[in-house]
């Protein structure tokens, strides 16, 4: 049966009224004004999903300017359970379309977070010359410490200097190191740019014996080392840069701040590794007993079931707790000085009393 | 073309907003797409929201399309993001790396970019605008903006310095003259949109705002300053050089902190309704200009009409924040539907206008949308 339609050709916009007929496969329309058209039922494709009280826009492959309206109910209503294509909405071809556009869009992301979060920091933290990583590692310095005080004492100083001495030996690509005590109350030691490390007044005093504290140095020193401060700011920057970049101005930044934390915080896990592993052969090459660490990091254990303290700022650093999980393994993965090796103090007890007492 | 067996009569035109069911679940889909493609999907999202809003503008009974489609935004965007804002992030971020944060060259840099985002501006709304035209249909046939974004972008600079320079009061002609180069450029196939008119019937409304603006500003401060004072005075310095601890003073008593407090609080209360109030006024002007914007534009010899209403246009904003804020901004959709719709309800076409005669433009339609006005965040209505 023919209902009336309207029909706009794309060039003009005179409103054609037509008679249209439908016999499965094709639509025939024509009208006083429209020469007798043809559409393939399979070639149309519908402007908006059909509603009631509103008119039905057909568009047709052959000619995509011309649109050919129908306000018939139940015309549209056969038309439309017949071919769920002029359902509106989006095709196949539309869907695999923006499928492969978003799938393209998060690779060219991944590739760029990968390039950013593990390519990149490392190259570049060790090409970073020496005055731009003093410079950096004394702001982070300044920051960290918030005014607290430095402990400085003629023999605590000495008792120090002797034991980095000792760590250092045999390593000449070992940047400079600097390790400076403050009077802070948190139990906590930092490797950041610069090679400057920054042990707490704490840490120092909770420390029952030389050789803890010169584990905590060791794997402090492997930070250093393998210039993890650098990279993790390097990385940071990258990480922030990457997020706002690509968020642009409209929401979803607390979903990436989240994949880049997540980010950060894998690679700070993997830096924590690097330096234990860099104070087991520190250690072993200054045949510094390496139960000493152990027993400092069982200390910490305990302590921390007590209090959950380290926040998140701390993650940049080359933080010795930094990363929770696996504590206990890397507990696990520190052995004693391989046999023929006899331990020799890692100071005097003269040393250790001036060290001890450096913060007054 | 061809000519028309029978010669067409002119029509008046009828603009309706009828809506549809649908724009809820769209909502919901383009957040739910959004986390799922960390959203990227937002340009399809869009696309699919004017789609529908587009759908429910009736004139004369049939309906506008928007024909854009969403890779159309997201190429538009993909160009921005690495020919613009990609570079300049790693030259700045690189920079500060080497030489340090506070810089002067790096400061340079960031005021030249500053510079750069003020010049495209005008730019990017001229694209963007263009960009939506060419994709609006109404009986197939679409418009298009025929000038140039340079000549626009260059004015819109200028109208923001003499803006600041003479303290706003350039704003009427300024708002005028942009007015005017836009909707001259606008077309609907081939049928051109003029604007004339003058600043001059603008400048009443304007001072009455601008005066009151000052006034309320003036009279707020005098009214706290005077009022604190009286209810305090050096009371009230005493106990604010306690609470802070200034020159030895004894400890800080209750007392103190509760009238440190609600000080605090009167500020933030004044400085919360200054906020609030001085929009409000400003409502006046924005109904006025837009009225006689209306006025002053024409098409195809029908003039326009607006019933804007400061009343109308205060509700409007105030709705539309409440429902970004308690969403969050999920609700954009809905914000851009009030929107139009606002326009829509009160616009009228006063005359009769030889549809059609109408004939398709063969001017050039842009391949990419709105990259910059996506990146700038510049709305659309």
């Amino acid at each position: 049966m023919a209902v009336s339609a309207q029909y706009f050709d794309g060039q003009s916009a005179k409103n054609q009224t037509v008679s249209v007929l439908e016999d499965g496969t094709n639509l025939r329309f024509s009208g006083d004004e429209t020469p007798s058209t043809v559409w393939t039922i399979s070639g149309l494709h519908a402007v908006d999903p059909p509603s009631p009280g509103q008119p039905y826009r057909l568009t047709h492959d052959d000619k995509p300017g011309a649109r050919l309206i129908i306000r018939d109910g139940n015309f549209i209503a056969t038309l439309v359970s017949r071919s769920s294509h002029l359902k509106g909405g989006y095709s196949k071809s539309d869907l695999s379309h923006i499928f492969g556009w978003v799938l393209g869009g998060l690779a060219v992301v991944a590739a760029l977070g990968y390039i950013t979060v593990a390519l990149l920091p490392d190259r570049v933290a060790h090409m970073m010359p020496e005055s731009w990583r003093n410079r950096v590692g004394k702001q982070m310095e300044t920051s960290l410490v918030d005014n607290a005080r430095a402990c400085h004492s003629p023999a605590g100083d000495a008792a120090l200097g002797s034991m980095i001495g000792a760590l250092a030996e045999g390593t000449p690509e070992l940047p400079p190191i600097s390790v400076h005590v403050y009077d802070i109350p948190i139990l906590n030691a930092f490797a950041v740019s610069g090679g400057n490390i920054i042990l707490t007044r704490q840490l120092v005093e909770t420390a029952d014996a030389p050789d803890e504290v010169a584990g905590v140095l060791a794997h402090e020193i492997g930070h250093v080392f393998h210039r993890h401060p650098e990279a993790q700011l390097v990385r940071m920057e990258g990480v922030q840069i990457l997020a706002s970049v690509f968020t642009g101005s409209s929401g979803g930044d607390t979903l990436t701040s989240i994949a880049g934390l997540a980010a950060l915080l894998q690679y700070s896990r993997k830096a924590e590794n690097e330096a234990d592993a860099y104070a087991r052969e520190t250690l072993t090459r200054a045949s510094i007993d390496p139960i000493g660490l152990k027993h400092f990091f069982e200390k910490i254990v305990k302590l921390e079931g007590e209090s959950k303290k380290v926040s998140g700022s701390f993650a940049a650093l080359g933080n010795l707790f930094a990363t929770h999980p696996g504590t206990e393994e890397r507990i696990k993965e520190i052995t004693p000085l391989p046999a023929g090796i006899t331990a020799k103090p890692s100071l005097s007890d003269e040393q250790w009393k001036a060290l001890k007492s450096i913060c007054g | 073309m061809s000519e028309s067996p029978n010669p067409s009569t002119p029509e008046s035109l009828r603009f309706e907003y009828v809506p549809r069911p649908g724009l809820f679940k769209l909502t919901v889909i383009n957040f739910l797409l959004g986390i799922i493609t960390l959203t990227i999907y937002r340009f399809w999202g869009k696309t699919n929201v004017r789609k529908h809003i587009w759908s429910c503008v009736h004139i004369n009974g049939e309906p506008l399309e928007y024909t854009g489609k969403g890779v159309e935004l997201f190429k538009g965007a993909l160009m921005v993001f690495g020919l613009f804002i990609l570079p300049y992030v790693l030259a700045t971020q690189g920079l500060k790396f080497v030489w340090g944060e506070g810089n002067p060259t790096i400061v340079g840099l960031q005021s030249l970019f500053a510079l750069l985002i003020y010049l495209l501006w005008g730019f990017a709304v001229y694209k963007a605008r263009k960009y939506q035209l060419s994709r609006t249909l109404w009986r197939g046939i679409r418009g298009t903006l025929v000038g140039s974004a340079t000549t626009y972008s260059l004015t819109f600079f200028g109208s923001m310095l003499a803006k600041g320079f003479s303290l706003g009061w350039a704003t009427p002609v300024m708002n005028t003259v942009l007015q005017e180069q836009i909707i001259g450029d606008m077309r609907f196939g081939d049928a051109a949109f003029k604007f004339k008119g003058r600043a001059g019937p603008l400048y009443p409304t304007y001072a009455l705002c601008w005066l009151l603006s000052v006034g309320v500003v003036i009279g707020g401060l005098v009214f706290f300053s005077v009022e604190i004072y009286n209810w305090f005075g050096p009371e009230l310095i005493a106990a604010l050089n306690r609470v802070f601890h200034l020159e030895n003073q004894p400890p800080p008593t209750d007392t103190d902190f509760w009238s440190v407090t609600s000080i605090f609080g009167a500020l933030v209360g004044a400085l919360i309704s200054f906020m609030l109030l001085i929009p409000m006024l400003w409502a006046i002007y924005t109904a006025k200009e837009m009225r006689t914007f209306a006025n002053y534009t024409r098409f195809d010899g029908a003039q326009f009409k607006l019933d804007a209403t400061t009343g109308g246009i205060i509700w409007l904003a105030v709705v539309n924040l409440m429902l970004l804020v308690f969403t969050l901004g999920l609700a954009w959709p809905f914000v851009v539907q009030r929107n139009v719709r606002f326009l829509i309800d009160r616009l009228s076409l006063e005359g009769a206008i030889d549809v059609d005669r109408i004939q398709q433009s063969m001017a050039a339609i842009p391949t990419r949308g709105e990259g910059l006005a996506d990146a700038f965040d510049i709305g659309g209505w």
